[in-house]
């Protein structure tokens, strides 16, 4: 694990030289980047500026949703976009042996080595979003917040799994460049009060595939409107991680088995 | 002639341009001007059916030559006529009378086989389907690929899909077909069958210009050698005229018996000692005949083997490389 | 006459050409079997929401909002396309320069291969995800007007053609053009229609919209298709704003041919 630790903190500081020798070029695309993610929420703005709103939500408390959802996301993307993005294309190309032959288990050193320092413009708007939100809707106590780091990180060990399993899926799909569609679109249920879907979709949202946890239900915790249901949600999500990396692992056996 | 180019000239502007953050701020306000002369008043004429050969180092100039050929780049000064065409003037009508194959830049498409991708130049090119069909039989047999055109693009080796390049630039029936590196990075029998190829397609009538690194394509296929050194023309002439550049001169290579006699022949240098025994020597036949050379050897030195060999190519283009840069 | 018909004979073996190329990727396409009726049923659910008392939002009604993000869903399927990045690739790799050398112009050679892959995206995307949001949604999908919609759906697959082939051209100036092209989609997915109808923007937003080509792709299919037009305070006929359309197309062909003579001239002057 230190060995793991020490490699991942070096990569990273690789990478981030990497970006800075195009620095006007890393600059543009970080601001773009950001920009871009901080139109996340126009629909919501929008929709409340023509005098609508979600039933029992209000603008600042919706926007809140959205800044944890932009937050977590970005903060995942950071460290399994690259992971992505390359197993896809070391499967495409034939060349994922080289990830194989390396003294490290193949998903630790595949994030190691593919941090991509450019979604930080996902990070900075996420933060912003989140904190402005947070300015008009205030905390509910100092509970709250620990329900809320906790809700936070099952939001992160669900888009986890959902990284692993789109990864996993690459090696049966190959070069398909849109299975992240897919993934982004499960997503979008997190995005909103999830009171606005049926009871159905809830249910899944809250233990299949748990993506309510990644925006309502930590927004729920900070506000102090968490239920029950909120806590034991955290474990479908822990599960959830653990299949994404036992599916993306076996594949990979698999394909050691093929030899490609 | 097909192509006729008089005091042909071509410059580029570009800009100069320092790393980092400061200078590349810097150079959005104030940019320092570099013109560089890719070709400097080049003249030839190729008569028609004829194989050419156009040489030199990297950066010489001679793809910026090849392109002016084809309509793809405006001369900056100069006149350039191609089988009765101004090219880059009257491209549109131009190129139909053209085949051109860039041994890097595909025409192919990758996911489909081949075949697929000829039948869209057919449209592209308005051939008439008999006179198609026909032709494309007849490319298949010579190049023989009848089997593999029809496989994706992207599973064929480098030779196939090479030979595949030829047929999509020639289905058209080009007067005049130009060739950059056109067999970079094959193996030898593809190397072979693309240079057979070629030869037979010559003795049709098809004139081709080609670029290349590749010594042996020379040798084996261009009856005309034009080479560009600095934008300039530094030889123009057949192979022969080529070999006797330097003077008509053969090399030796001897093994000697007994090591380190002087050996001192007039006419003969030595250009190369591999080892204590072994001797690498350069003889002017302008001086003296092989005969008169190894006769004065035997006397001079005991030998246990001895071949006798053309100057080679790659040492002859140095040597004018060496003076076209001198001029 | 001769000409036409060795055209349109061109336009059939290169669309032909690319659906064979596509067809290898087929399964890519049914992912927006799955994608594009997910995010709709989020739409679905957002508006079922947003209109549980009934009446009209910015002058749109619960049945109007629905239909809306149905239809611009199927429109994106007609309309998208990618000859900038194809473009960008081309230049960048060098290949463009084979297309230099045969006698057609890329432009032309580009839109054939668009028609090719919408073809294919009518029976891979189109026509399924239109019987998913019938079949699921229940979402009336019969146009006010058939002529008019086809027609403005025509003019906005070109329209989206033009622009993605501008952004391509940039790359013959701009060797790293990605920037660009985000900043593109950036605006094109604002103001395109996709995310909202384009009423729900400040008043003088819309007016721009006007002179910008985004509305064009989307939102004016879009509303053709609901029978009724209106924007930055103009209300206008399904006859009067096709024909802006078809000026926002001249225009965009005027634009794209102009920057290709720039482009070609560059090309030629420094072979990049």
């Amino acid at each position: 694990m230190e060995k793991f630790t020490k490699l991942y903190l070096k990569c990273i500081k690789i990478a981030i030289a990497g970006a800075m020798a195009y620095r006007l070029n890393f600059i543009l695309s970080t601001l773009l980047a950001t920009i871009l993610n901080a139109l996340f929420p126009l629909v919501t703005i929008l929709i409340y500026n023509a005098g609508a709103s979600f039933p029992g939500w209000g603008f600042h408390e919706v926007l809140l949703i959205q800044g944890i959802f932009l937050l977590t996301n970005s903060l995942a993307a950071l460290m399994f976009d690259g992971v992505l993005w390359s197993s896809m294309s070391h499967i495409r190309e034939g060349t994922f042996e080289i990830v194989l032959l390396k003294p490290l288990p193949p998903l630790s050193f595949l994030i190691a080595t593919s941090f991509t320092p450019e979604i930080f413009g996902g990070v900075v708007a996420g933060v912003i979003l989140f904190s402005v939100s947070l300015s008009f809707t205030g905390i509910a106590g100092a509970i709250a917040i620990f329900q809320f780091l906790v809700m936070f990180a099952g939001g992160f060990s669900v888009i986890t799994g959902l990284y692993m399993m789109m990864a996993a899926m690459s090696f049966k799909w190959v070069g398909n460049s849109r299975l992240t569609e897919i993934f982004d679109s499960i997503m979008t249920f997190g995005k909103y009060p999830a009171s606005i879907f049926p009871s159905a979709i809830r249910g899944i949202a809250t233990f299949i595939i748990p993506v309510a946890m990644i925006g309502f239900f930590p927004a729920s915790a900070l506000l102090g409107r968490a239920e029950g249901v909120m806590f034991l949600a955290v474990i479908p999500c822990l599960l959830f991680m653990l299949l994404g990396i036992w599916i993306y692992n076996k594949m990979i056996r698999l394909y050691e088995g093929v030899g490609g | 002639m097909i192509i006729k180019i008089n005091k042909l000239e071509k410059t580029f502007t570009t800009y100069k341009r320092g790393s980092g953050f400061k200078a590349a701020l810097k150079s959005l306000i104030r940019r320092e001007k570099v013109i560089i002369k890719a070709v400097d008043e080049i003249s030839f004429e190729i008569p028609h059916g004829e194989i050419c050969g156009l040489l030199g180092p990297n950066g010489a100039g001679k793809s910026t030559i090849i392109k002016m050929l084809c309509g793809a780049l405006f001369p900056t000064g100069g006149e350039i006529n191609v089988a009765g065409f101004n090219p880059a003037k009257e491209r549109t009508r131009y190129v139909k009378e053209i085949g051109a194959v860039f041994g890097q830049k595909s025409q192919l498409i990758w996911d489909i086989p081949p075949v697929d991708s000829f039948s869209m130049n057919k449209a592209i090119y308005g051939i008439e389907t008999a006179v198609f069909n026909e032709r494309l039989a007849e490319l298949t047999a010579l190049l023989d690929v009848a089997e593999v055109i029809n496989k994706p693009t992207r599973v064929l080796s480098l030779g196939e899909r090479m030979k595949c390049e030829f047929i999509m630039a020639m289905l058209h029936n080009p007067k005049i077909v130009f060739l950059d590196e056109p067999t970079i990075g094959l193996d030898v029998i593809a190397k072979a069958n693309i240079r057979d190829f070629i030869t037979k397609m010559n003795k049709k009538g098809t004139t081709f210009i080609l670029t290349t690194h590749d010594l042996e394509d020379v040798e084996l296929l261009a009856g005309r050698i034009i080479i560009i050194n600095h934008g300039k023309k530094v030889f123009d002439g057949s192979l022969e005229a080529l070999k006797s550049e330097l003077g008509r001169k053969k090399i030796v290579e001897l093994k000697l018996l007994m090591a380190a006699e002087k050996i001192d022949i007039k006419g003969v240098s030595v250009s190369e000692r591999t080892s204590r025994l072994e001797l690498i020597l350069e003889v002017d036949m302008d001086i003296i005949s092989i005969g008169e050379f190894v006769s004065e050897l035997s006397k001079q030195a005991e030998f246990t083997d001895i071949s006798i060999k053309e100057l080679p190519m790659d040492k002859i283009i140095t040597a004018i490389y060496k003076k076209g840069s001198k001029a | 006459m001769h000409d036409l018909k060795r055209k349109l004979k061109i336009c059939k073996s290169v669309a032909w050409v690319t659906i064979k190329e596509y067809f290898a990727y087929r399964t890519h396409m049914l992912v927006s079997l799955f994608v594009g009726p997910v995010y709709f049923a989020v739409q679905y659910f957002i508006w079922g929401a947003v209109y549980r008392d009934g009446g009209a939002i910015a002058g749109i009604g619960y049945e109007q909002m629905i239909r809306y993000f149905g239809i611009t869903a199927l429109i994106g399927y007609l309309t998208w396309g990618s000859a900038d990045w194809n473009l960008s690739m081309l230049v960048r790799t060098g290949r463009f320069l084979t297309f230099a050398l045969r006698p057609l112009h890329h432009r032309f050679f580009a839109l054939s291969q668009k028609i090719g892959h919408r073809s294919l995206a009518i029976f891979m995307e189109f026509l399924p995800s239109a019987l998913l949001l019938i079949v699921i949604f229940k979402i009336s999908l019969v146009p006010a007007h058939l002529g008019w919609f086809v027609i403005s759906v025509i003019l906005a697959s070109l329209i989206h053609f033009f622009i993605a082939y501008c952004i391509g051209i940039l790359s013959f100036w701009f060797v790293e053009s990605n920037g660009l092209r985000m900043a593109y989609w950036l605006f094109d997915s604002i103001f395109a229609g996709f995310l909202i109808p384009l009423v729900f923007f400040p008043k003088w937003l819309q007016f721009i919209q006007f002179f910008l080509p985004f509305q064009y792709t989307a939102y004016v299919p879009a509303m053709v298709f609901i029978g009724e037009y209106q924007l930055g305070g103009y209300e206008l006929s399904l006859p009067a704003i096709v024909g802006v359309q078809a000026l926002a197309a001249l225009v965009m062909l005027a634009i794209s041919e102009l920057m290709y003579r720039r482009a070609m001239k560059r090309f030629t002057a420094v072979g990049a």
